[in-house]
């Protein structure tokens, strides 16, 4: 099993990217952030398709690229197995030829024939991409790269080109195979389903820097930059004007808080399930909102409240809960557990330096 | 006076000899043309595809310029080049004792110049519109950058190929004033079919025009015609 190891910055123009992390050895790590947050550019960079400015890139001893002695590998030299977004299949080669084209003559036949029977493709053997639908092109795409047996896997948006149907088909064939390789496997991807059925690991990247690095769980639950937080899907976000020992408070109101936190506090926020309603000014954890739309969705209603500053909050109840009508006033109440301190990427915060091994990887400016 | 000379001119498809020499020196002329012009401006193309240097637009305007420049103009500039006091005629002069313009071999440089853009603009246009993505699978792959021209970037811009070889082709095939001012008009040597043909036509031999005539328009549309059709068949072809 090999480990990779990555600490590399580069500058294009007015972008900045740099990030430092530890791929884990086993298991799929993730990359989530916004368009043109540097997602791809750093599977480039590990596949060797990119060069960085600085820094240093290893899979286990191997060094693939090395600023201060000079050393980078290029693509041919680091047996990385990349599944490109819309799959990258050659046209005018069958799906053998696909399959087999990374592969040494003497074990071409017997390891195509490996892939053709494990991706469920020996009935379009002979055929041509262009005939394929898109989740057979996605089969024969990730059957090239593991037949090159690659050290390091890469996806890049995998399911980008499939519809929801067939998204979730596609992921579950991907889950059956990647949970059986002993290498890294980075996807990238912005769709969060994508992430929760597939990722044990998750990096954040925002603007070009990793913000936020650890198990699929920690991360999620623990966001620290409002950048972050948005690409992990979290809705609610109440801008900090002043933070004082017990409460914080803008435009919206005053909160209480139960503990510290920290001065570079610029945001506070709670995902939509966790508020409450309350018909009662519960003192200072709670803020007055009129309703402004009532949704039910399967068994969810969603809600969006106005707060006096005019931003909407989104409340996630259960569909057969009591609300107040549209256009009524009530009180949302923030259980102390469930809301986060954050702050705005690229600020007060600096981008963590994150490694597997060290599982306390997000420096938690709250409890 | 034309029509007499017309009239005592049709006594069958005949050719004379310098007929059948100006038509091989032709072909070899058209051969070898494309097979440099391939060799050299395959990497020219490929540069200029994927390069952002800010030399760049100077090197396309630069191989663009056969394309409004009159004959004539390259022509004479060939030969002033080419020439024995000129900058390359005169090197190669005293390298080898034999002169540059008026031979095979001026005819060939100045084939290479005036057909250059006919080759390279297609390379270029296929080149540009490749799968960048599929050139990257096969370096993680393990490609070299030469088995990746050969298995990728050949197949996926054949197209591109086989529209530069036969504009290539077909260009040189039909060169007629830099031909002139850079081979001058010697049978056997340097006299090609176009020329040919207008000497015929100058001596009033207008079967002799009409005969090599017929031979360059029936050539020319089969050559066209097979490449049509193949390019239907790629393009319509699974493989495509």
């Amino acid at each position: 099993m090999s480990q990779l190891s990555v600490n590399v910055e580069l500058q294009r123009n007015a972008f900045h990217f740099s990030v430092n992390c530890t791929i884990p050895k086993k298991g799929v790590t993730a990359l989530l952030g916004p368009s043109g947050s540097g997602k791809s550019t750093l599977l480039r960079i590990i596949a060797g398709l990119e060069k960085p400015d600085r820094g240093l890139l290893s899979s286990d001893s191997h060094i693939w690229y090395d600023s201060q002695k000079k050393i980078m590998r290029g693509p041919q030299q680091r047996r990385v197995g990349l599944v490109f977004q819309e799959y990258a299949l050659f046209g005018h080669m069958t799906v053998s030829a696909n399959i087999g084209y990374g592969v040494h003559r003497s074990i071409r036949k017997a390891l195509v024939r490996h892939w053709l029977q494990r991706l469920e493709l020996q009935n379009y053997a002979h055929d041509y991409p262009a005939q394929l639908s898109g989740g057979q092109k996605q089969r024969v795409a990730l059957a090239r790269a593991l037949a090159h047996e690659p050290d390091v896997l890469l996806l890049d948006e995998p399911f980008s080109a499939a519809d929801p149907t067939l998204r979730v088909h596609l992921r579950q064939q991907l889950k059956a195979v990647v949970q059986s390789l002993n290498i890294p496997v980075v996807m990238v991807t912005h769709d969060l389903d994508d992430i929760h059925y597939l990722a044990d690991h998750v990096g954040v990247i925002v603007r070009g820097e990793l913000y936020e690095f650890g198990t699929l769980t920690d991360v999620f639950n623990n966001p620290t930059t409002r950048q972050a937080a948005q690409a992990l899907g979290w809705q609610n976000f109440l801008a900090v004007q002043s933070i004082s020992s017990d409460s914080v408070s803008g435009k919206w109101g005053r909160l209480k808080l139960d503990r510290e936190i920290s001065p570079d506090t610029d945001w506070l926020t709670i995902r939509p399930e966790h508020i409450r309603l309350t018909r009662q000014n519960s003192s200072s954890d709670s803020l007055e909102v009129s309703i402004v739309e009532s949704i039910v969705n399967g068994a969810v209603r969603i809600l969006y409240c106005r707060l006096p500053d005019g931003n909407c909050l989104v409340v996630h109840r259960p569909w057969d809960e009591p609300v107040p009508a549209a256009g009524e006033t009530t009180h949302l109440y923030f259980p102390q557990a469930f809301l986060r301190a954050l702050a705005d990427a690229g600020q007060a915060h600096k981008p963590i330096t994150a490694s597997h091994e060290n599982n306390n990887l997000t420096s938690r400016t709250t409890a | 006076m034309a029509t007499g000379a017309w009239e005592n001119s049709t006594n069958g498809f005949i050719m004379t000899m310098n007929d059948w020499q100006a038509m091989s020196l032709t072909l070899q002329l058209a051969t070898l043309t494309v097979i440099i012009l391939l060799a050299l401006g395959t990497p020219l193309a490929w540069w200029l595809s994927q390069t952002r240097h800010r030399f760049k637009v100077v090197v396309e305007t630069v191989t663009a310029l056969p394309l409004v420049l009159p004959p004539t103009v390259l022509g004479f500039y060939l030969l002033v080049l080419l020439g024995a006091h000129g900058p390359l005629g005169g090197f190669w002069q005293s390298f080898t004792g034999a002169p540059l313009a008026f031979s095979f071999g001026g005819l060939v440089i100045a084939s290479c110049l005036y057909s250059l853009p006919f080759v390279v603009q297609p390379l270029q246009n296929a080149f540009e519109r490749l799968d960048r993505r599929a050139i990257e699978a096969a370096w993680t792959l393990g490609a070299s950058p030469w088995w990746t021209f050969l298995t990728i970037i050949l197949p996926q811009g054949r197209r591109g190929f086989l529209t530069a070889i036969v504009l290539g082709f077909a260009h040189t095939l039909g060169e007629f004033g830099v031909v002139l001012m850079v081979g001058g008009n010697i049978p056997g040597k340097t006299q090609v079919v176009s020329i040919a043909i207008y000497e015929h036509v100058e001596s009033f031999n207008y079967t002799a025009a009409n005969n090599l005539s017929l031979i360059l328009l029936a050539f020319s549309f089969v050559v066209l015609f097979i490449v049509y059709a193949i390019n239907r068949r790629w393009y319509s072809g699974v493989a495509a």
